[in-house]
Formats: structure tokens, C-alpha cells, sequence
């Protein structure tokens, strides 16, 4: 909500985008962190590593960074006894080695201008130079940023001029004011790309002149955000507490509290010890009351009243400040767990955990009572900017730990519930994501935790991921479920674009969507329509079970799909979106696929009727066989065969290929699956866009009848309105064509044998079973396709090699109903009553027309020349209601069936 | 600054999608040269096989290469690559100088750097660059005369054959076999051949390390400075399955940060898996980038057992083309490898009329409209 009032009331904001291997972009009123530890000057640890030559322990320090939620990581090497420029162009060329590290935006800090220009000569991404000033002068200011335009990164500006550092207010705007012009006006510098650092400077120091300090810096900040257009601000924030060296708690409470104030008068960034922030809101009362005196300059005697309050704490001896801060301890136990994770405390959490379990009587209980009002606080802190990013990622860990106690008693539960006689299986596999770019996932980790404690096989794939790994994942795992998650608004377009991307590549599952910025809304108007599966949002954690329970269940389904279309169809009625340009079905039929009839295109086939494939061999399949496919089943890309030879995959290619071909030997020798088919060729005609079929030459008797759709969408140049119809001769032309169809399978056993290898707690070999079926299946098909073409007459010359079967370069296709060119399923119906599938080549047809067992595939034959693949898309309510006529349904049936290619609504 | 008057193909690409070139290397296959020929009497002696140096054919066989160059251009090609994938003194250094690892040495920044520093090596890249600008000016120049439309030549810079972001040696990640100054250098002598032979363009093309690429754009900038000239540039990334440069493993939105401060005419995607799995990686690009955008995949993957040696005929790329331009994404299509001047053919057919994407201010003030809408 935060964001998105926040996003309305500025209109002029340009992120700061900057890359790794992979890009960042500033959201709005978020404060960007940056990784200090890999900074000599501020990490002893880093220096004494850089100067021992031990960079592969000191790149470590940059991963834990990343861990801990930096966006940026600041790489400082100014120390004396350092080599700066060697130093830089090492440890920068080992990060870029280090693909988790490699993927974060680097700042290169340095007062030495050889050190920065090594530096940009080292990144492939856009980072940050921290920093140049104008303390040598403005040519070589000028010289400096237009060498860091060129190399393109982004730059902090120091407020130095030739009279030195600006301390106050007016001096702050009037050098970064000059900086400014120079900047934008002379060398052309992208002014969202400069960051200002005017100057975060010690505070009560005892001298009346510091006194304004803080108040200088915040005003600055906010001049500079209303004067010098997308210009961002960035600062040390240590500097501030300095004259309380030793006095953490007081330390802590300064930087807090001063980031609070600084930040919202736009503060975009700064350099700041996540280990040294207390919580804003958790600051003592007292405490923050002095410490904003001092920062505020509220009253004259506030550094002696700070100074006097600080001495208290340091007087009393370190266990009563510990006992102090143990307070917490007394309250309740909910009190305690949600105390815990705001400020991240992991001392108590799984004694806390089991306490609260022991009261509260159930696991889950206490995942979904306290710990998720916790979670929720830290939620709600942090959307109000009080909480920091790396707080928030110390407080998920703690989550973690709580979860990870409670886990063994989850486990019980359901074991005791399984011994009571309960069936217990997993519901169904979830896939769960947090988008790219985006690293939010509390709210997806509890969802996670919900839905494995309701016994959904929970796969929880983190935070960052691209679209293309999670639709590997969901393929290779086979997720009956995807849920995406995002927090802020770019991954609202990500959402849409992975929708998108399921549609194109055919994926066949329901897609939830969460996340505080999504809404029922945006999903029904801007994910859902590009994807013709079920995509639900889920507004909290307590929704996604119902839905997944209705989404996964042979009864319920059907009607939740309805129900839920219907109220997404209602919202997307009310946002009216434009529909696609379409022509009259009258026209689209003027308009069908050009084709000039002639009897030498229209080969006969040597036989009409049915044929049944029993038992066929497996090994004559083996040939059919592609098996890139097999690969990516497996997580591995590349394209069989080069993946054998590939540089990382090669050897773990092989293994495998070596393990499914022993498998494959043993499955043949056994005969440990069999591969059943059945298929018929038919004397037909096209009739309108619906084709006969006929018993005999003679072509009197109608046995059967395929009803085809036909393209509206208005296309530009003389693209036809295609129909699978428009392959078949029409009845008018009196020529003999001819229409095949085709069930096979591979998968009859197959659930045998994946049984007995689960059983064994072999899943390998239950995957590699069931990849090896759907290998033979597709080869199955392929292979009747080519005795089928032969038999036809037309593929005797063709004389084609696997490969070049893989990629189809024959006449003819074989398209399948449910598919693009033909999206109704229920035209299989028609195949199994013209073959007897089910009888034939024991294949069943489930009431949603899906076929069982898996590893079956089936589709129609056409052979004209010019047949071609296409894909129907949207249609109009005329040619539903012509569709309805011709199969005999209502027009609400069809449009059930059809609901993702309909270009209307049809609840008006 | 003043904004800068309005390049004429940037005009062409508001109104059409403009066309680029197909594959030298896979067209010049077609013409069944031999070693001998790609020798001529320069390079007689040469120690190694120079078959495979293709960029030489601009200087021993003329000739075919104009001929190949006019037949793009009569294709529908609105803009012709010089011959140059391969012309600098580090790529030509693999075909001319003894590879210091056949005696047990190691190419390293020191081996680089008489490279670089070598007469004749760069001496033939300068000449390659320049007679190859020539030859593309020379046609393109005719046929913008014979057909009354402007063609465009762009200069080729290509990705080389070393890489600053990858170390080749095993137990010392840090390690890299050439600096990003002689890296630069190299391009700097390229871009000079170039601008002395005329090109209107340059193109930083089949960008496989983003780290080479900056170079190659540092290099031009400050050649450009050194001569007082503008000349617009643009980029092409080849990228891979996940939409990362293939060697570096940049992603494509976080590849168009590390660039746009060239404020390059037109960003984009070449080479590649084939245009099939381009796609959603130029959806991307299309979505991010407020220049013109650039596609031209090759033609498939590598298939022996086609003529063209790639999966895809003509037909099949104009297909995918055409899928690109009636989905908006670009501004500028073409071919790379396994394309020949047959594919552009097709290809320019595919897209007479297709409007083009959307960019710039126009793209902008569109969003913001459909933006406004949303909200409403």
C-alpha cells in the first residue's frame, strides 16, 4: 500500500538503475543498501585478508554480504600498505569469477583516481564511483566524470569544493548545486545517475557549531531532492555517532534514528553497519526522546543530556544493562516470539518455540498464530520504512529457526495420523517462486510452511528467479502448482510476463499469485488473460490452502474453475479492456486457406479402416527416439547429441544417457512397459468447416464427423483465417481424400513400475522410468506417423533421418486436439469412438478428456501439402454459436470448453 | 546539450522496419573458394591455413565479396556489415603468429601486448577495415542510386577471440589472458580502418563478454573524440538460453544498464540459439530499452544435414521475423549466421508493411497513456 500512495505523489522519479551480471533497479522511497564490509577501511577483517593475499576468503566477505540483502557492494582498498590499483583489479576480477557475487552492482571507492579508473576497467556491469569532488578544481572534476560517463557507470559526488568540505546547510546546496550544472549541463552526465554525499558529519561534539549538523545534512538532503531533478543522496552514516565511540546502545540508537529522519526527507542510500542499527520503533522511549534532541537540535542542552543518559548506561555495571535488555524475558510467550523476530534475537527462539507448542497444543498453531503476527509486524515496520532490509532478512532467519523446531512435530503428527488409519499423501507438488528482481519472500516462505504442513510437496525455489528457471523447474519436477510472489510493483510485470511465457510453452497448471503489491484486480485484468489456465490470486497465506485443495481435486475443480473464471471475467468486464480486432465468421470463412484443388496432391491410401498396434516393439521405437527432451526432463539444457561433449554438463550428460539406456535395455529385455496404439484412415470430405467421414469409396454412409474452428483474428496482408477443415478436399471438388487418427501409448505398467521403485524410496529411478515414457510415447508417435505416411504413399520418398524427424520436415501433420490449431478437447471423444481406443489400445479418456495412463498421445492425420500448424486464437460469440449448432450443445457448453480463445464475455 | 538532429536511419526506422545483412561466412561457403584463392599473392606464405580467416576475401577476392555485398543490398538490405567479424590484431594474431602454448608458454597480458604492438598485425587490421568500408560504401552508394533509397554501411566490430570477464586457467580464477587497455586498442585500430574506408555506422555486434564490448565502446568514443567526429553506434548482444551473454552470463536488462550511456541509435540481439529462443530475451530488451531495437538471430542451429548447414530456410526465418514485427519488438531485422541473401530476401518481404516498434519520446508518451488508462 506504502508504495503504491508513494509512487502517485512523485511524479518525477528515475530510479538509479545499475548491473551486475544481473540489473538493479531503485524502487521508490526503498533505501537502498550497500555492502561496507568489503571495504579495508571499515572491516579489519577484509584488510588483514587483502593484505595476507588470501582474496578467495576475502570474496567470501562480499557473498555474506549479498546473504545479508546488500544491492550494492562498496569494494574499498585506500590503505597504505595496500598496492590500490593491483588490489582492485584482483579482487574485481575474482568476484567476476564468483556467479553468486558477480551478480551485484559494485561501488568502487576511492580518493585515488588510478584506483578508480582500474576499477571500471574490471566491471561488465553499470556500477557506482564513490567518489570525485570538486576539491582539485572544475576542470579536473569535468575530466574525472566525463571518463566515468564513458567507462558508464553512475558517480558520487563528494560536497568538496577548492575551499573544502561544506559543513553547513548553505554551503551543502550551494557545491552540489555547482556540481549539478557542471555535471548535467557541461559533461552530459544523466543526472538520475548522480549521487550526492553532502556530508554526514559528528554531532555532539561538545562545540556549539556541530551542534546543527544532522539538521544541516537532512535539510540538505531535502533541497536536494526539490531542486536538482532525479539527483539522489548517499552518506556515511557512522560519522554521526562518532563522539559516542564506545557506547553502542547510544550508537545504535543515533544511527536509527537518524536514518529514520534522513530517509524521509529522501535520503536514497548510505554507507551504514547493518550490525550497528537498532530497530526505530524499539528504541527506548527516554532514550529516542534525547537522541532526536540532539539530532533535531531541539534544545541547547541536548549532547549533555545525551552524554549524561549515555554515562548511566556505561556506569552501571554490563549485567545490568544486559539485564535491562533481557526484560522481554517476562513477558508472554506470544509476546516473546513476536519481540524475537522483530529484532531478529535467535537466543531463545526454539525454547520459545517449544513453549508456545506446549500451550497452544499443535505445531501449526504456533506457526500460524505468533509466529505469523510477528512476521506480520516486521512487515508492517518495514513498509513503513522503520525497519531496514537487512533487519528484515535476520528476522526471516529467526522465522526459520522457530519453523525448523516445530518441523519434527509436524512430521509426527502426520505419522501418527497415517498409523490411525488416515491416508496421508502428499496433495500435490507446489512450485514456489519469488519473481526476478525482486527479493521479498516472508510472505511466500509462510505460504510455503502452510501449505507443506497441509502435506503439499512444497518446493520453494527462493528469491531472484528468473521466469525460464521456474518453468524448467515446474516442467522437470512436474509441479502441479505454480505460486509466484512479489513484493514490489516491476514484479507485477514479471508476474505477466511469466504467465505469458507458461501460455507459449503450453503448460498446462494453475498459477497463484501473491504478494503485497498484487491484487485480485491485476490478476484477473493483467495476468489471467494471457494465460489460459487458471491463475488465482491469493490475498494471504490462510487463502492458499482452500485453493489449492479445489485447484487439485477431481470434484471440486471443475466448479471452483468455473466460479473462479466467472468472478475474474466479471472484474475484467468492469476494467473493459479493448478486445483483439477480429472479422465475422462469414469473412473468415472468404477468407480460408488458399488451396488449388488437385487429384495429384490427394494420394490414396493402401487401406481404409482400422488397425490396431498390439504390443508394439519397443526396440523399433528406441530408433524414434529424441532425446533432448530426455535431457531437459533432467534439468540439463543443450541439444542431444553435443550435450554429451558439452564443457560442464558433458559428463553428468552421459551418466545419465548411460543410466536411461541401461534402463531402457532392461525395460525392453523385460518388457517391463508396453506400448499399445491403434489408428484408422478414413475416406472424408470437408463439409463447411466440419469433415466426414465416410464407411466406404462410395462415400454415402457418414460414420463420423471432426468439428473444426476457424481463425477471426483480422491479420494484416492476406494471411488466411485457417481451419483444419480447409486441409481436407471439400465435398464440392468430388475428390477421394482421406483423414487418419491415432491413439498410442507407452505407459501401460508404467505406474507398476514407478510404484515398486518408490516403494524403495528410489525415486531416481522413478523419474528416469517415467522419462523414458514419455520418450517412447513421442517416439511412438512419431515413428505411426511415419508407417502411416508410407502406407498413404506419399512418405515412401521422403527418406529423412531422426533428426531431421525430430524437427518434422515431412508433408503433413499431426495435430491433437487441445492443442493450438484445435483447442477442443472433446473431440477426442470423436477419435476413441471411430479407433475404440479405450478397447484397442487401453487408453481411457477421463471425464476433462485428459488420457490415461500419462505417456499417451493421440491426434488427427492430414496430408495435403499444404497443411500446416497454426494456432486458433481468439474467436467470436457468431462462430461459437455455428460451432454449437454443428455439435449439438448449448452455447454456454462451448463456451466452457472454450473459454480461454472466446473474444468476449460471454456472461453478457 | 542540444539534442542532436535526427540520424536519416533513424527516420527510416520510425516508418518500417529497416533491414540488416545476412552471413558473410555462410554465403561465402556458397562460392566454393579454396585456400589458394583466400591466399592470393599477399599472403602466399603464410604458415597456417587461412581458409577459415574470412575476412581476408576483402582483400584477395574483392570481387566475390562486392558481389555478395550487392546482393544483400538488392535482397532489401537498408544496411550492409563490412566484412571485419574477425579484423584486429588480437583476432588476427590466432592466423599469424606462433601459439605460444605449442612450446608449453601461455597466452598472457605480455603475449598480448606484442600484439598488439606488432606492424604487420596491425597494419593488416587497418587495411582490412578500410578496404572492407570501401567495398560496402562503394555498393552501397550504387544501389541507393539505382533504387532512390538510402542504404546505410555499418563497420563490424566483433567479440574476439579472448575474454576480459573469463579466466582459462583452472586454479587461478582471477587470472585474465589480456588487459582491457590492449583490448582497447585493438578496437581503437579497427574503428580508425573503419571511419578511413566511410562507414556511416558502427556496430558493436555478437557481444558474448559485456566486458569486451566496453572496451570496444570506450574505444570508440575516444577515437570518435580524437577525430572530432559523430558517429552513431550500435549494439548487439549474442545471449544464451537464460538471455545471458553467452561468455559473461549477463542478463539482458542488467547488459542494456551496462550500455545505454552511449545512447547508442539501436540496441538488440544477434547470433545466438536461432530466433526461436530469442524470444522472450528481445521481449525483454524491447520492454527495457528507449532506442531502436535489433534482431538478427541466425538462422537456427548448426545442421549439417541442411544446405545451408543451419536449421532454417528463407521461409521459416521470415516466420519468426514477422512473429517479432507483428508482436512490436523491433525497429531493425535481419540475419546472422546460416542467413543468405535468400533468407533476407524473405525476410524483407515478410515485413513490407509491418509497422515498427514503438521508441523513444513517441514510446514514452504511448506508456504513459496506456499507464493513465490502467489507472482509471
Amino acid at each position: 500500500m506504502t508504495q503504491e500512495t508513494a509512487e502517485s505523489s512523485l511524479v518525477s522519479f528515475r530510479p538509479l538503475r545499475l548491473s551486475g551480471s544481473q540489473p538493479f533497479t531503485q524502487q521508490q522511497n526503498v533505501y537502498i543498501m550497500i555492502g561496507e564490509r568489503t571495504n579495508v577501511a571499515g572491516s579489519p577483517k577484509f584488510a588483514r585478508l587483502i593484505k595476507d593475499g588470501k582474496y578467495e576468503d576475502a570474496v567470501r566477505i562480499a557473498r555474506q554480504q549479498i546473504e545479508n540483502g546488500a544491492n550494492v557492494l562498496d569494494v574499498c582498498m585506500d590503505e597504505g600498505m595496500i598496492d590500490g590499483v593491483a588490489a582492485m583489479t584482483r579482487f574485481l576480477q575474482l568476484m567476476a569469477s564468483e556467479p553468486e557475487v558477480a551478480k551485484v552492482p559494485v561501488m568502487i571507492d576511492s580518493s585515488k583516481w588510478s584506483v578508480i579508473e582500474a576499477g571500471l576497467k574490471c566491471l561488465q556491469g553499470k556500477g557506482i564511483v564513490n567518489s570525485i569532488s570538486l576539491k582539485e578544481g572544475e576542470e579536473t572534476f569535468r575530466n574525472h566524470a566525463a571518463t566515468i560517463l564513458k567507462y558508464g557507470a553512475a558517480v558520487v559526488v563528494m560536497a568538496f569544493d577548492e575551499q573544502g568540505q561544506a559543513a553547513s546547510y548553505e554551503d551543502k546546496i550551494r557545491v552540489c548545486e555547482r556540481a549539478y550544472k557542471i555535471l548535467v549541463d557541461e559533461v552530459g552526465f544523466p543526472p538520475e545517475d548522480i549521487i550526492f554525499d553532502p556530508n554526514i558529519l559528528t554531532v555532539a561534539t561538545g562545540m556549539d557549531e556541530h551542534n546543527n549538523y544532522a539538521v544541516d545534512y537532512i535539510n540538505a538532503c531535502r533541497w536536494i531532492k526539490a531542486n536538482l531533478p532525479y539527483a539522489k543522496v548517499s552518506g556515511g552514516v557512522s560519522n554521526i555517532s562518532f563522539s559516542f565511540r564506545g557506547n553502542d546502545v547510544v550508537r545504535e540508537a543515533i544511527h536509527s534514528a537518524f536514518l529514520y529522519h534522513a530517509i524521509s526527507a529522501g535520503m536514497d542510500m548510505g554507507i551504514v553497519n547493518a550490525g550497528m542499527l537498532e530497530v526505530y520503533e524499539e528504541i527506548e522511549p527516554e532514550l529516542k526522546q534525547l537522541v532526536e534532541d540532539v539530532l533535531l537540535n531541539r534544545r541547547a542542552d541536548a549532547t549533555e543530556r545525551l552524554v549524561e543518559y549515555g554515562e548511566t548506561l556505561k556506569g552501571k555495571d554490563k549485567a545490568a544493562v544486559e539485564k535491562k535488555t533481557e526484560e522481554w524475558r517476562n513477558g508472554t510467550v506470544e509476546e516473546r516470539l513476536t519481540h524475537a523476530l522483530v529484532k531478529g534475537i535467535d537466543t531463545y527462539i526454539e525454547a520459545d518455540a517449544e513453549e508456545a507448542r506446549q500451550k497452544l497444543g499443535r505445531p501449526l498453531a504456533v506457526i500460524e498464530g505468533p509466529l505469523m503476527d510477528g512476521m506480520g509486524v516486521v512487515g508492517d515496520l518495514f513498509g513503513a520504512g522503520k525497519m531496514f532490509l537487512p533487519q528484515v532478512v535476520k528476522s526471516a532467519r529467526v522465522m526459520k529457526k522457530a519453523v525448523a523446531k516445530l518441523t519434527p512435530y509436524m512430521e509426527a503428527e502426520k505419522e501418527a495420523r497415517a498409523a490411525a488409519g488416515e491416508v496421508v499423501k502428499a496433495q500435490g507438488k507446489i512450485l514456489l517462486a519469488t519473481v526476478k528482481g525482486d527479493v521479498h519472500d516472508i510472505g511466500k516462505n509462510i505460504v510455503g510452511v502452510v501449505l507443506a504442513c497441509n502435506n503439499y510437496d512444497v518446493i520453494d525455489m527462493g528469491v531472484m528467479v528468473p521466469c525460464e528457471k521456474i518453468l524448467e523447474r515446474a516442467k522437470a519436477e512436474k509441479a502441479d502448482i505454480i505460486g509466484l510472489s512479489g513484493l514490489i510493483t516491476p514484479s507485477l510485470d514479471e508476474m505477466v510476463h511469466v504467465a505469458r511465457e507458461m501460455e507459449r510453452q503450453g503448460f498446462k497448471l494453475p498459477l497463484l499469485i501473491g504478494g503485497a503489491t498484487t491484487s485480485r484486480a491485476h490478476t484477473a485484468v493483467k495476468i489471467a488473460p494471457h494465460y489460459s489456465e487458471p491463475v488465482v490470486h491469493i490475498v494471504d497465506a490462510s487463502r492458499a490452502v482452500p485453493v489449492t485443495t479445489s485447484l487439485l481435486s477431481d470434484e471440486s475443480r471443475t466448479t471452483f474453475v468455473e466460479q473462479h473464471r466467472g468472478e475474474y471475467e466479471a472484474i475484467r468486464k468492469a476494467h473493459a479492456a479493448p478486445k483483439q480486432q477480429t472479422v465475422s465468421l462469414e469473412e473468415a470463412r472468404r477468407r480460408r486457406t488458399p488451396i488449388a484443388w488437385r487429384e495429384e496432391d490427394i494420394p490414396a491410401p493402401s487401406f481404409t479402416g482400422v488397425r490396431v498396434l498390439e504390443d508394439f516393439p519397443l526396440a523399433k521405437l528406441r530408433e524414434f527416439i529424441d532425446w533432448s527432451p530426455f535431457f531437459h526432463a533432467w534439468g540439463l539444457k543443450g541439444v542431444y547429441p553435443r550435450i554429451l561433449e558439452h564443457e560442464t554438463q558433458g559428463e553428468q550428460a552421459r551418466q545419465l544417457f548411460k543410466e536411461g539406456n541401461a534402463m531402457l535395455d532392461q525395460i525392453i529385455e523385460k518388457k517391463l512397459i508396453t506400448a499399445r496404439g491403434v489408428y484408422g484412415l478414413f475416406t472424408a470430405r470437408a463439409v463447411g468447416d466440419d469433415v466426414e467421414l465416410y464407411a466406404d469409396e462410395k462415400r454415402e454412409k457418414v460414420i463420423g464427423r471432426f468439428h473444426f474452428l476457424r481463425q477471426q483474428a483480422n491479420k494484416e496482408g492476406n494471411e488466411p483465417c485457417r481451419s483444419l477443415a480447409d486441409f481436407i478436399a471439400p465435398k464440392e471438388y468430388g475428390l477421394q481424400d482421406h483423414i487418419g487418427t491415432f491413439a498410442v501409448t507407452s505407459g501401460i505398467g508404467l505406474k507398476e513400475l514407478t510404484d515398486s521403485y518408490r516403494a524403495k524410496h528410489d525415486d531416481y529411478n522413478a523419474i528416469m522410468a517415467e522419462a523414458l515414457a514419455d520418450r517412447l510415447a513421442e517416439a511412438f508417435a512419431e515413428c505411426l506417423h511415419k508407417c502411416v505416411r508410407n502406407e498413404w504413399g506419399y512418405g515412401q520418398s521422403e527418406n529423412l533421418s531422426t533428426e531431421e524427424l525430430i524437427h518434422e520436415k515431412y508433408r503433413g501433420i499431426r495435430p491433437a486436439p487441445g492443442y493450438p490449431a484445435c483447442p477442443d478437447h472433446t473431440e477426442k471423444g470423436e477419435i476413441w469412438r471411430l479407433l475404440d481406443a479405450t478397447t484397442n489400445a487401453g487408453i481411457v479418456l477421463t471425464e476433462s478428456f485428459a488420457m490415461w495412463p500419462g505417456s499417451s498421445i493421440s491426434g488427427l492425420y492430414f496430408a495435403h501439402p499444404q497443411s500446416r500448424y497454426f494456432s486458433l486464437g481468439k474467436i467470436e460469440r457468431d462462430q461459437v454459436e455455428d460451432y454449437s449448432r454443428r455439435k449439438g450443445w448449448t452455447t454456454a457448453e462451448v463456451e466452457r470448453w472454450l473459454g480461454p480463445n472466446l473474444n468476449y464475455d460471454p456472461g453478457r | 546539450m542540444n539534442k542532436c538532429p535526427k540520424h536519416p536511419l533513424e527516420k527510416v526506422m520510425e516508418s518500417r522496419i529497416a533491414i540488416i545483412d545476412g552471413a558473410m561466412g555462410t554465403t561465402i561457403r556458397t562460392y566454393g573458394m579454396t585456400e589458394a584463392d583466400i591466399r592470393g599473392t599477399r599472403f602466399a606464405d603464410a604458415k597456417k591455413g587461412l581458409l577459415n580467416n574470412g575476412d581476408l576475401f576483402s582483400l584477395t577476392q574483392p570481387k566475390m565479396i562486392c558481389d555478395i555485398h550487392r546482393r544483400f543490398l538488392e535482397a532489401g538490405a537498408d544496411i550492409i556489415e563490412t566484412n571485419t567479424f574477425g579484423a584486429t590484431s588480437i583476432a588476427q594474431s590466432e592466423f599469424f603468429v606462433d601459439d605460444p602454448r605449442e612450446r608449453g608458454g601461455r597466452k598472457d597480458p605480455e603475449f598480448y601486448q606484442k600484439v598488439i604492438e606488432d606492424k604487420f598485425l596491425g597494419d593488416l587490421a587497418f587495411d582490412i577495415n578500410e578496404q572492407s568500408a570501401r567495398q560496402c560504401r562503394e555498393w552501397a552508394d550504387h544501389v541507393s542510386n539505382d533504387t532512390s533509397r538510402q542504404r546505410f554501411v555499418a563497420g563490424a566490430l566483433g567479440p574476439l577471440t579472448v575474454s576480459l570477464s573469463n579466466s582459462p586457467d583452472a586454479d587461478d580464477p582471477g587470472f585474465r589472458v589480456v588487459t582491457f587497455d590492449q583490448v582497447k586498442t585493438a578496437y581503437a585500430q579497427e574503428v580508425r580502418g573503419l571511419i578511413a574506408g566511410g562507414v556511416d555506422l558502427l556496430l558493436v555486434e555478437t557481444i558474448f563478454d559485456s566486458l569486451n564490448a566496453k572496451a570496444a565502446l570506450v574505444a570508440i568514443r575516444e577515437v570518435l573524440d580524437e577525430q572530432g567526429k559523430q558517429i552513431p553506434i550500435m549494439i548487439s548482444a549474442a545471449v544464451g538460453r537464460g538471455g545471458e551473454t553467452m561468455i559473461s552470463a549477463q542478463t539482458t536488462e542488467a547488459f542494456w544498464n551496462a550500455v545505454k550511456h552511449v545512447k547508442p541509435l539501436s540496441v538488440g540481439l544477434n547470433c545466438s540459439l536461432g530466433p526461436d529462443l530469442m524470444y522472450p530475451f528481445l521481449e525483454e530488451l524491447a520492454e527495457k530499452a528507449d532506442v531502436a531495437v535489433s534482431s538478427y538471430p541466425n538462422a537456427g542451429l548448426p545442421n549439417p544435414l541442411s544446405e545451408t548447414g543451419f536449421d532454417f530456410g528463407p521461409k521459416d526465418m521470415a516466420g519468426y521475423l514477422g512473429d517479432f514485427a507483428r508482436a512490436g519488438l523491433i525497429n531493425i531485422a535481419g540475419g546472422c549466421c546460416g542467413n543468405t541473401p535468400e533468407h533476407i530476401a524473405a525476410i524483407a518481404k515478410a515485413l513490407e508493411g509491418q509497422p515498427p516498434r514503438k521508441f523513444g519520446a513517441s514510446a514514452e508518451e504511448f506508456a504513459s497513456q496506456v499507464n493513465a488508462g490502467s489507472r482509471a
